[in-house]
């Protein structure tokens, strides 16, 4: 038990650390950063409660807002996206899907097909961009910049964190 | 209080959800100008509109209160005017010719053909008989009997009033009558023949009694009758309603002027009673 709690504090830091000191300054062409954080959230272990990991995610953005100097936006965009994150994997994984949380990530991984894993990563990546971006521009006249915005954003994003998450998984045992 | 402990807990996820949400917004929003203005400006919209709409329905209420404020504001202008037109007249003394005050009517009568309504002002607030009553629009009457709170019009629709009057355009004088027929015209006889009246001119007061001031609206010729029309409007009047008027008959040598009041008798609220200053100097000189 006390393993999964460091493993989920070593990926908090670790992440944290990624995204603040390297990937916030990625600026593809300019404006478009990568969110590498949405490892932690789309890693995080099945077998905890909800109200924890609503509590963690909700540190989680808070760190992140105050590396970024945007207090409550990715606040806002992580406790909702761990919010829905259940009723995603229930959705996409159907049957597959394990409340009680016997199944690790890593079987996610290995026994799920593409489209699973596709749509999976696809969803909560753009739930959260939208929510951050919308937040942050919180106006109808830029809607259309949002969408824009959240589209190229979440395509490297989702690039980024499959990435990551096969090398985590691999050297996490 | 069972229920609702137990409502929460199974569904404690969505209420921490919510609550953790709320501190999130709560941050964007002390710690963002540009949120924290557009949320002021958004929440503020919602109120304000809502407001105005119960503004709206409460001032609905007030407008008695306003109403008579309007009044009294009217009152004391319509005294300051007075004062004014002296002081622009040749006149250097000075002296105010004219004094109102306001009244509200709380009687009135148009079914007979000697009409009368009350105010709510007597003697007690200086009201004396032969005194002339004027609205916003035009004349209505001159005061024939007053008592302690109350005072008594003679409407302009009785027969027995006459009031002293001329053409704006041509300064004919003449004495406006009631016919007893429509109650929204009168007839202003004593004007001769030769004078050219046309339809649409404008009635004013004569000012040669000193019971009104010169010049205050009572409505426009709407009609100068011939003989024949006279007698139909008369016979029709008669056969409709079985009862002969006095007071009715074609002048010849006189024009028969048919004016159309301004004054909308049937709906008077708040009207203004004239106090002439000058009456009993003036009463004296004519003897």
């Amino acid at each position: 038990m006390i393993n999964i709690y460091l493993l989920i504090f070593k990926r908090f830091i670790f992440l944290v650390l990624t995204q603040v000191l390297i990937f916030n300054k990625f600026d593809f062409f300019g404006i478009y950063d990568p969110y590498i954080c949405l490892v932690f959230i789309l890693t995080y272990p099945v077998k905890l409660s909800k109200i924890s990991f609503m509590m963690t995610a909700f540190a989680f953005g808070l760190t992140l807002d105050l590396f970024s100097n945007s207090l409550g936006l990715n606040t806002a965009a992580c406790l909702t996206v761990a919010f829905l994150r259940s009723y995603i994997m229930s959705f996409v994984f159907g049957g597959f899907f394990d409340p009680r949380g016997l199944k690790l990530i890593k079987n996610y991984i290995s026994d799920s097909s593409f489209s699973q894993k596709f749509l999976y990563l696809t969803s909560v990546i753009l739930i959260h961009h939208f929510i951050l971006f919308s937040l942050e521009a919180f106006s109808l006249i830029y809607i259309s910049t949002v969408i824009y915005k959240t589209l190229i954003t979440a395509l490297l994003s989702g690039i980024f964190c499959t990435t990551l998450i096969y090398i985590m998984i691999e050297n996490e045992k | 209080m069972q229920q609702l402990i137990d409502f929460i807990l199974r569904k404690k996820d969505v209420v921490v959800y919510f609550v953790l949400l709320f501190l999130s917004l709560s941050l964007i929003f002390n710690s963002n100008y540009f949120h924290k203005s557009k949320f002021i400006i958004f929440s503020n919209g919602i109120t304000n509109y809502t407001n105005e709409v119960f503004e709206n329905i409460n001032w609905y209420f007030e407008l008695k209160k306003i109403n008579s404020s309007l009044v009294e504001e009217n009152l004391i202008l319509k005294n300051q005017l007075e004062k004014f037109i002296e002081k622009s007249s040749i006149d250097s003394l000075e002296n105010v010719a004219f004094q109102y005050q306001n009244a509200k009517v709380i009687s009135n009568n148009l079914s007979s053909i000697k009409n009368n309504l009350v105010i709510n002002k007597g003697i007690k607030h200086g009201l004396k008989n032969e005194m002339g009553v004027i609205s916003s629009t035009g004349i209505v009457g001159i005061i024939n009997r007053t008592s302690k709170n109350y005072s008594s019009v003679m409407s302009v629709l009785n027969t027995e009033t006459k009031i002293n009057a001329k053409v704006k355009r041509t300064s004919h004088f003449g004495t406006l009558e009631w016919n007893g027929l429509s109650n929204r015209e009168l007839l202003l006889n004593d004007i001769p023949e030769t004078a050219d009246i046309k339809i649409g001119d404008s009635i004013i007061t004569g000012g040669m009694s000193l019971i009104f001031p010169e010049g205050i609206n009572i409505g426009v010729v709407s009609e100068i009758m011939k003989q024949e029309k006279f007698n139909d409007t008369v016979m029709k009047f008669n056969i409709s309603n079985q009862v002969k008027i006095a007071n009715i008959e074609f002048r010849e040598n006189y024009l028969n002027i048919e004016v159309k009041l301004h004054t909308d008798m049937n709906n008077l609220n708040n009207v203004y009673v004239i106090e002439s200053l000058n009456k009993n100097e003036f009463e004296n000189i004519k003897k």
